[in-house]
This record gives structure tokens, C-alpha cells and sequence, in this order.
């Protein structure tokens, strides 16, 4: 029993972070058939933005969180004001957008290595201590990565579906010439796609440190993990990214206490080969007809 | 269509030919190797651009299979005393085995989805390789694990050329992989200007349509696949067998990057595309290493800037400069 929900809080706590990280994914793709390969380097960015903060300037952990997330999203704003603006529109923009943003990836992550370094700092923004929870032990920490995730997912979830700005995202979403005829501007509508999913990435990445340590390529595991629960919700699919993100969390905690940390990861994309050849479109997206 | 398949042909052999006298000129062993690993990386480039440039499925696993043919001559050669020369067409085989079952779980997925799959299945084969801690025999005092975990093989069996050639062992490396690569040019250039190339492109362009003419779009991914993988993993056995290691580094995302930017730069949907971009590359590469660290800073920043300003390459920019200048004297003959 305790085991069990060991597993629960644990698996909450991965399908947490796991949601921070994927959302934002999902929202870009959704909004702009763009797939940001750089989404990973966009979280070790976030990570670092709090590590500065709270470790050079001083800032108490609140603040530098805060510093985290605003670094992301003023970084998802470059990436859109000095590469995406010029791509949209053009031929195979989706295969091209995957190339351009592995492109800023590498060069972003380079640019962390030459000012941070390769040591492995640990995140200041953090809580220590831990908890009794019905004979379980749990840390503080696991518990502000669960406030955090959900705070930030429901303010998506309400700013989506209930503010006229969200309205304007899921407009263009759904047809883009519609929406631009209907007078939502449509470039203004991207860069605010690309703010939030940098955003959500920089909180992401700011957990994600807390839990292990910084590192210029810190972002590439759980970037994948993200990549992964896009895929298996159905690229573009916000609301079930976040039900993968929380399911997938789940069994991978089940998998690493029973069968071994080691094929975490593995058995997790073992299940999206499986899930996308019975379901190519995804869990939760639509089968698209192909028209040429 | 023939003429183009044998002017393509005449071009590669004129290529070959001038690389095959490059050992007569080139005395350093220095060069020599930088001139090896670009025959590498081209042969991989080439193929790429096959997959990606004509077939239009765009697979970031090509390492993958790049590693399955340098780990096949790896482990034969380490634990069952094969000759890395009769490895090397098995490494190939196994490559081509693998891309059937990922060109299967590929196989009904739209362009972004087949990116992130064969992605992450070449990211999973790199963590449970890299995390793999039992060992398997133990080598010289060392644990061997069965993948060779994070330290890979080495020591692998050098291909004779030392005790034939002694100091000039490398020549007889170079012609080796020399070979490797002119098999893996001609093979695309015969690919791409043939009826299977046709094909691929009417499948890539225009599914639905290709379809209604009677192509098996099923049939010709998993061809596709199958094909750039073979000479993909024969390339990478060949690594293996001229620098005789094979480890998880094969993986990095760097070197994947370097190589698509080889691609990007020579242009896809070309055939001499990626020679060029590997040249290119490999020449920027080397002027960097003389400016501090600043190797990956640039591959990024000209992937950036190759796909913003310049989609289709050099080999699209070359297009239409021959086009313009055609136009001009057609306009002047008129005249």
C-alpha cells in the first residue's frame, strides 16, 4: 500500500513536469505546425535564467523562479522574431522549421556551455526539507513541482478557452485565413504562442534542475520525454498533452520502482511505437485527410 | 533520363579518379584523415539527402543505423574473432534489417511525426546503451559490458594494411572507404535518375495522386528506407574498421547536426548536394577549430541561416543562376 502510493506521488510529480513541459509544445505545434526542436534548450535556459538570479543576484527563490520563466519567454520571442517570422508561409515549413529550431538548439546550448561551463551546479531556487504523508516520506520539493505544474497548466487552460486573447489562438488554430478574414492578426497571435511555450518551458526546466542539477544538455532528456507525450496525445493537442503527460508520469514511476530505472525511458517509447502504429494521428488527434 | 544517369555516372568517376590520385599529392597523414572522415560524413550525407531529399521522409535516426553498422564490426570483431572485412557487409545487412522494422513503425505517420519517432528510437537505443552496467567478459583487467556502455569498443582489428603497407597504412584505409563512398554515390545517382527515384519524388510530391497512377506508397517508403540504410550502416562499419573504436559519442546530436547541415548547405532534393555541403562543412569546421570552440556555434547558426535565406542550398542557388544565364542567351540569340 505504501508502495503504491510512493508510486502516485512520485508519478504525479514526474507527470507534473513532464506537463510544463509538453504544453507548450503542443500549443506551438497546434497554433503553427511548428515543432520546436530547440523546446529542450529553452528549458535549460529557464533553469539557468533562476540559477543566475538566485545564486548571482541574490533574488529570493520566488523572484528568481519568476526570472526563470520571463528568460523563456523572452527567448521564445527571439526565436520568433529573428527566425520563425521569415519561414512562415514558405514550402515545407515543417520540415524546415524542425531543421531551423535543431539549428538555434545547438547554438543556444552552445552559448549556455561558453557562459556557465559544463560543471554541474545545483538549483538554489528550491525547498528543502520533506514531509510525512500517511507513513510516506515526501519532499518539499515534489509538492512545490505539483503547486507550480498546476498553477501554470490551469492558467493556460483558463486563458485558452476563457479570455478573447485565447479565443484568437484557437481561431487561428483551427483556420488560419478564417481567423486573419475575422480580424485576428495572425503574426501577433504566433509570437504570443511562442512567449507562453517559451514560459512554460523556463518553469519547466526551473523544476526539472531542482531535482537533479544544471546542465547545458539538461534539457535534452526530458525534451524527448516531451516530444514523446506530443506524439502519443496527437501533435497539437494541448489538453491531452497534459493527460499523457500525467498518465505517462504515472507508469513510468510504476515501471522504474518494479522493474528498474534503467527502462524508464525505453519501455515509455517502446508504448508510443506501439500507441502510433494502432493510432497514427495520436491518442487524442484527429486523423487528417490527405488532400493534394 | 539515360543521359542523366550517365552524364551523373561520368561526373562521380572523374570525382573518384581525382580523389583516387589525392594520396600521390597529399604526403601528410594529417590530411589524409580529415579527407577520410569527409568521405564518411559525404557517404551519410548522400544518403540522407536520398531518404529525406527524394523520398521526402525525413528520418533524424540515420546515426542509428550509421552506429548498428559500426557496433556489428565492433562486436563480431571483439567477441567472435571476425575480420572486420567480412563484418562490414554484415554491419550493412543489419542496418537494413533495422530500417525495416522502424520504416514499418513509420510507415502511415505525417512528415513531423516520422522526425520525432525515428528521433526518439535512436535516443532510446543511446540511453540503454550508455546505462548498461553488468559485464559481459571481462578484457584485459577491464569490464566489457555487452554494448560497451559508456567507454564503446576498442582495440578493434586493424584491416592488414599495417603489416602490408607499414607506414603507410593509412593509404590503403583511404582507398578503402574511397570505395566505400563510390559505391554509395553511384548506387544514389542510379537511385535518384532511375525509375525508382521517379517514384519516390511522385510519392513525396503528390501521395494521393501517385497512388491513383498505381505506386504502393508502402512498398516504396520501406524501399527507401532500406536502401539509405545499407549503405548508411556500411559507411559506418567502415568507421569502425579504419579508426577501430565504435562507442555512444556515434550518437551526439552535434555530429547528427553536422551532417544535416551537409545536407541543408549542398541543397536537398540534388544529387551532388551533399558532397559539396560535406566539403563545404568540413572546410568551415577545420577554420574554426583555429578560433577556440566555436565548432557548434557555427554549425547552428548556418543551419539557421541556410534554411531562412537559402532553402534549397547551394545546388538551388547554382539552378537557378544556369536558368538565368540560359535566359539571357536565349534572350540574345532571339535578338
Amino acid at each position: 500500500m505504501e508502495a503504491i502510493f510512493q508510486i502516485i506521488v512520485s508519478g504525479l510529480t514526474l507527470g507534473a513536469m513532464y506537463a510544463l513541459g509538453s504544453v507548450g509544445l503542443a500549443l506551438t505545434y497546434g497554433t503553427m505546425r511548428m515543432f520546436n526542436m530547440a523546446h529542450g534548450v529553452f528549458m535549460a535556459i529557464g533553469a539557468y535564467g533562476a540559477f543566475f538570479a538566485a545564486d548571482v543576484l541574490g533574488l529570493p527563490i520566488l523572484l528568481a523562479l519568476l526570472g526563470g520563466i520571463v528568460l523563456g519567454g523572452v527567448v521564445g520571442a527571439l526565436l520568433h522574431l529573428l527566425v520563425v517570422r521569415f519561414m512562415l508561409d514558405t514550402k515545407d515549413f515543417e520540415i524546415n522549421i524542425l531543421v531551423a529550431t535543431a539549428g538555434v538548439g545547438i547554438l543556444l546550448q552552445d552559448l549556455l556551455l561558453k557562459l556557465f561551463g559544463a560543471y554541474p551546479f545545483r538549483q538554489p531556487v528550491q525547498i528543502e526539507g520533506t514531509v510525512e504523508l500517511g507513513g510516506v516520506v515526501i519532499p518539499v520539493q515534489s509538492l512545490a513541482i505539483l503547486f507550480v505544474g498546476f498553477t501554470l497548466i490551469s492558467a493556460i487552460a483558463w486563458g485558452l478557452t476563457r479570455t478573447s486573447f485565447g479565443l484568437s489562438i484557437r481561431a487561428t488554430a483551427m483556420n488560419r485565413d478564417a481567423a486573419r478574414l475575422m480580424g485576428v492578426n495572425a503574426t501577433a497571435t504566433y509570437l504570443q504562442v511562442l512567449i507562453i511555450a517559451g514560459m512554460l518551458a523556463g518553469a519547466a526546466g526551473v523544476m526539472i534542475s531542482s531535482i537533479s542539477t544544471l546542465s547545458p544538455d539538461m534539457g535534452t532528456n526530458p525534451a524527448i520525454r516531451a516530444f514523446v507525450i506530443c506524439v502519443v496525445a496527437g501533435l497539437g493537442s494541448v489538453g491531452g498533452a497534459g493527460i499523457t503527460a500525467l498518465a505517462l508520469g504515472l507508469i513510468e514511476a510504476a515501471v522504474q520502482y518494479y522493474i528498474g530505472a534503467r527502462f524508464g525511458l525505453p519501455l515509455m517509447l517502446a508504448l508510443v511505437v506501439i500507441v502510433l502504429v494502432r493510432r497514427p494521428a495520436g491518442l487524442f488527434g484527429r486523423e487528417e485527410v490527405v488532400r493534394s | 533520363m539515360m543521359n542523366d544517369v550517365r552524364n551523373n555516372v561520368v561526373g562521380g568517376l572523374l570525382l573518384f579518379f581525382a580523389l583516387a590520385c589525392a594520396p600521390a599529392l597529399v604526403g601528410e597523414r594529417y590530411l589524409l584523415n580529415e579527407m577520410i572522415v569527409f568521405l564518411i560524413w559525404a557517404s551519410v550525407a548522400v544518403q540522407w539527402n536520398v531518404l529525406t531529399g527524394h523520398a521526402g521522409v525525413f528520418s533524424l535516426g540515420q546515426m542509428l543505423l550509421f552506429a548498428i553498422g559500426a557496433y556489428t564490426v565492433a562486436m563480431t570483431n571483439t567477441y567472435l574473432g571476425i575480420s572486420p572485412w567480412f563484418a562490414m557487409p554484415i554491419g550493412a545487412t543489419v542496418a537494413a534489417l533495422a530500417a525495416v522494422l522502424i520504416g514499418l513503425a513509420c510507415l502511415r505517420l505525417a512528415a513531423a511525426y516520422v522526425a520525432l519517432l525515428t528521433f526518439a528510437i535512436s535516443y532510446m537505443v543511446y540511453v540503454l546503451i550508455i546505462t548498461e552496467t553488468e559485464c559481459f567478459t571481462t578484457v584485459g583487467g577491464g569490464c566489457q559490458r555487452f554494448f560497451g556502455g559508456t567507454s564503446g569498443f576498442s582495440r578493434i582489428d586493424d584491416l592488414g594494411f599495417r603489416k602490408l603497407l607499414r607506414g603507410d597504412w593509412i593509404v590503403g584505409n583511404y582507398y578503402m572507404i574511397l570505395g566505400i563512398f563510390a559505391l554509395s554515390f553511384l548506387a544514389s545517382i542510379i537511385v535518384i535518375h532511375g525509375r525508382l527515384g521517379l517514384a519516390f519524388r511522385a510519392l513525396a510530391d503528390s501521395p494521393v495522386y501517385a497512388a491513383a497512377r498505381g505506386l504502393d506508397r508502402t512498398k516504396f517508403r520501406i524501399v527507401a528506407f532500406v536502401f539509405s540504410a545499407f549503405f548508411t550502416g556500411l559507411t559506418g562499419a567502415a568507421y569502425a574498421a579504419h579508426f577501430r573504436t565504435a562507442g555512444p559519442s556515434l550518437f551526439d546530436f552535434s555530429t547528427l547536426l553536422f551532417i544535416l547541415a551537409m545536407v541543408i548547405v549542398g541543397g536537398l532534393r540534388s544529387t551532388w548536394g551533399p558532397v559539396v555541403g560535406a566539403a563545404l562543412m568540413m572546410g568551415m569546421v577545420e577554420i574554426a577549430k583555429d578560433m577556440g570552440e566555436i565548432r557548434n556555434t557555427m554549425i547552428g547558426l548556418v543551419i539557421v541561416l541556410f534554411v531562412v535565406l537559402m532553402p534549397d542550398g547551394i545546388a538551388g542557388l547554382s539552378r537557378r543562376v544556369v536558368s538565368r544565364f540560359r535566359k539571357t542567351n536565349d534572350a540574345k540569340e532571339a535578338s
